[in-house]
């Protein structure tokens, strides 16, 4: 059936279109109550594993926007967004180190930022989250930080200064 | 990657969905998308339109409620010649919805909840076609029916 106003069926409308009905302040009232109330039903058949699914596409889609911004931000190092997926599942680091077989110790140097993760511990931590964060999102927030650290790091460009010779020379 | 489908050959359009600049409202006319885009200013205004092009296919207005942990769309249309059975792109206000969707996980988490108010004449078919929950005027996805869109629409 097409409808008057615009020569498109509503099967059509509801592909393309979403537009609102006016309420007034007494129905909106009402149709926000309604909502609450199917929402806290809906949650009541909530299982188990549904939240921290929920919190790992959070924390990726987090990291996903950091990498996409290219600008790095020192509360967002690779080693927060770990520290935070840890944080989802487990209360003790030793007990996450051990599941991705790494030595506490390397884990620790990481989230203390005293060294980069390297790409085996990329893709353990993408087949940790069984994929939902894949390893090329944390591999991009990764990059960020690599990229502002040769960026900022001077000492470490002074030092290799000495190790170059026959550099080209343009006019 | 976010895709649209060719809609005569369904051969797939990597697209992006973006914040709409200001320059932006001088190109989405009544006439080309629907609705008087401008009434949205006070809102989360997002355009999607493909990689490798700079036309917009689709608009969606949204309003956080942050109390509510709840993400409502007020507003969607895809362009007048993406309406209907002789559009040239299909799946574009489904990839709007999981966007939509997408915020409302990036603010709420685990409470995440995207909700629309539709005309009456219409719920059946967004139930239908993208999940949605029905909670008597409002419809709405979380939990499992927003992540089953997710997964949908590879968001």
């Amino acid at each position: 059936m097409k409808t008057n106003e615009n020569k498109f069926t509503l099967d059509e409308i509801a592909d393309s279109v979403v537009s609102p009905i006016r309420l007034t302040r007494a129905e909106r009232k009402l149709a926000d109550a309604e909502l609450a109330e199917a929402r806290r039903k809906n949650k009541e058949g909530i299982t188990g594993d549904q939240p921290l699914y929920a919190k790992v596409l959070q924390l990726r889609f987090l990291m996903e926007d950091y990498a996409k911004s290219e600008i790095f931000d020192q509360e967002l190092s690779f080693a927060s967004f770990l520290r935070k997926y840890i944080r989802l599942n487990y209360k003790a680091n030793k007990n996450f180190a051990n599941d991705i077989s790494l030595k506490e110790a390397e884990l620790s140097l990481i989230l203390n930022r005293h060294r980069l993760p390297n790409e085996k511990m990329i893709v353990r931590l993408a087949l940790h989250s069984n994929n939902l964060i894949p390893a090329i999102s944390w591999y991009r927030v990764l990059a960020i930080e690599k990229e502002h650290e040769l960026q900022s790091n001077t000492a470490f460009k002074e030092k290799q200064n000495k190790h170059v010779k026959n550099r080209l020379h343009f006019e | 990657m976010m895709q649209v489908l060719l809609f005569k050959t369904g051969e797939p359009k990597q697209i992006v969905v973006e914040q709409l600049a200001e320059s932006d409202y001088k190109l989405i006319t009544k006439s080309k998308y629907h609705f008087n885009w401008k009434e949205q200013k006070s809102n989360d205004v997002y355009k999607l339109r493909l990689i490798e092009n700079e036309e917009i296919l689709g608009l969606m207005s949204l309003k956080i409620h942050i109390d509510e942990t709840r993400i409502e769309i007020v507003l969607l249309a895809c362009s007048i010649e993406n309406t209907g059975n002789n559009k040239m792109y299909d799946r574009i206000a489904g990839n709007l919805i999981a966007f939509a969707c997408r915020e409302a996980i990036k603010w709420f988490g685990a409470d995440a909840c995207v909700s629309l108010l539709p005309k009456t004449e219409l719920k059946k078919y967004y139930i239908i076609k993208y999940g949605m929950l029905d909670a008597g005027r409002q419809i709405y996805l979380e939990s499992n029916a927003l992540f089953t869109l997710l997964k949908e629409y590879k968001v």
